[in-house]
């Protein structure tokens, strides 16, 4: 690869993540890299304009006689027996958790607690990283910051808590998989504990926003919490 | 399921969605129209559509999608029936300056101002990417477009950015 090629797919997508070698080689390209990089954000910030309250229009009555039920999507993985054994503890926690129905949420805390338990299959052990693209697509630079000092981020989903999209994560720790929600939204005061049988994890004030970070019950979040806290910058 | 309860059902599953994809609705349509009153009457007559067929769609993570492509449609016709001239930038109606309303950050005003300049064949992509996530290949589903196309539009919509952002006077615009 030349350097045109590279600043070609650069300028396409500044989340490119080939051309390693190239890139390692030319001082040039790291530098229209970080250009582009730069540029990406402050587009990001102008593209992101206030938007007025929903209005919903007058909606007309719908015939709803024929209407067949959504089948549930759900989607699972094949696990190796090392996630199995890694997740089972917590797989029983979920287990328990879904046979009571119908939660209610009255805190963020539990909103989170309950999605975990929609995303079992985020939570397993690998050293395979979500790439660059799928990562940029989760945590597009309209949300947020993220360099690579998070850790090694093997699961990256946009999901839904408290009615808005925010990027769930999920990078290996020491005793397994920690889940990370990125909250840019939802402002808390001072960190905010989760607990669980099994987990134990904490909703921490970051900026404006928060993060929540989520680890079975005996991971050592300390560590964690601070390379989070140093990687993510909000982009608005 | 009795016909009061499937039409309770139905509007529950409608105000989820549009509660949570309503913000990328607005900005997209926005964009589209570079007018933020425009944006609101395409908006409007989108989730209209969407309420009429909403049990087309048969799979969320889809609908995120869905809903840009009614905004997608639903601008396209308001400009066919108002048959709208070209915007020219620096005669600008009170709401398309909305749209470029000041900030105290002079350079998101420009940054603002400089995607407004774009050709819409440019600034569309690029929103679709940077603001949606969406991939080029999607891009190039919604739009119509080969990858190849995509690959380009974005290409030449951040160099040009770029470019303005580096000499503001070049593009015309006061440094």
């Amino acid at each position: 690869m030349n350097c045109e090629d590279y600043r070609q797919a650069i300028a396409t997508e500044p989340s490119y993540d080939g051309g390693g070698a190239h890139l390692s080689a030319c001082a040039d390209c790291r530098e229209f890299r970080e250009e582009m990089s730069a540029l990406d954000q402050k587009i990001a910030r102008a593209l992101t304009i206030s938007v007025p309250e929903l209005r919903i229009p007058d909606l007309p009555a719908i015939d709803t006689t024929g209407v067949v039920p959504l089948a549930a999507h759900r989607r699972f993985r094949t696990s190796t027996w090392l996630a199995v054994a890694a997740t089972l503890v917590l797989a029983a926690f979920v287990g328990i958790r879904m046979i009571g129905g119908n939660v209610t949420y009255p805190t963020l805390a539990d909103e989170i607690i309950a999605h975990l338990d929609h995303e079992p299959y985020a939570l397993r052990v690998t050293d395979e990283p979500v790439d660059d693209r799928r990562l940029a697509k989760v945590v597009p630079a309209s949300v947020a910051a993220m360099n690579h000092d998070a850790g090694l981020i093997t699961y990256a989903q946009t999901c839904v808590i408290n009615g808005r999209k925010i990027p769930h994560l999920v990078i290996q720790g020491e005793q397994g998989p920690v889940t990370i929600l990125l909250l840019p939204d939802e402002a808390v005061g001072t960190p905010v504990p989760i607990e669980g049988d099994s987990i134990n994890g904490v909703i921490l004030p970051v900026g404006g926003g928060s993060v929540a970070i989520i680890g079975q019950r005996d991971e050592k979040l300390e560590a964690i919490q601070q390379n989070i806290v140093n990687s993510v910058t909000w982009s608005t | 399921m009795n016909s009061s309860d499937a039409a309770a059902s139905r509007r529950r599953r409608f105000d989820e969605l549009v509660g949570v994809y309503h913000p990328d609705m607005y900005r997209y349509a926005a964009w589209l129209s570079r007018d933020r009153t425009i944006a609101e009457d395409v908006v409007q007559e989108s989730l209209l559509r969407a309420w009429k067929s909403l049990d087309s769609l048969r799979d969320e993570v889809a609908a995120k999608h869905w809903l840009l492509t009614i905004v997608r449609r639903e601008n396209a016709r308001y400009f066919e029936r108002r048959r709208l001239d070209t915007v020219d930038v620096d005669d600008l109606t009170p709401s398309q300056e909305a749209l470029l309303a000041n900030e105290p950050d002079h350079e998101l005003d420009d940054m603002r101002d400089a995607i407004y300049r774009l050709d819409d064949d440019y600034r569309e992509p690029l929103v679709l990417q940077v603001l949606m996530g969406y991939s080029t290949n999607e891009i190039g589903e919604l739009m119509g477009l080969r990858q190849g196309a995509v690959l380009t539009r974005l290409h030449r919509a951040r160099l040009k950015l770029k470019d303005e952002m580096d000499d503001p006077a070049a593009s015309g615009r006061q440094p």
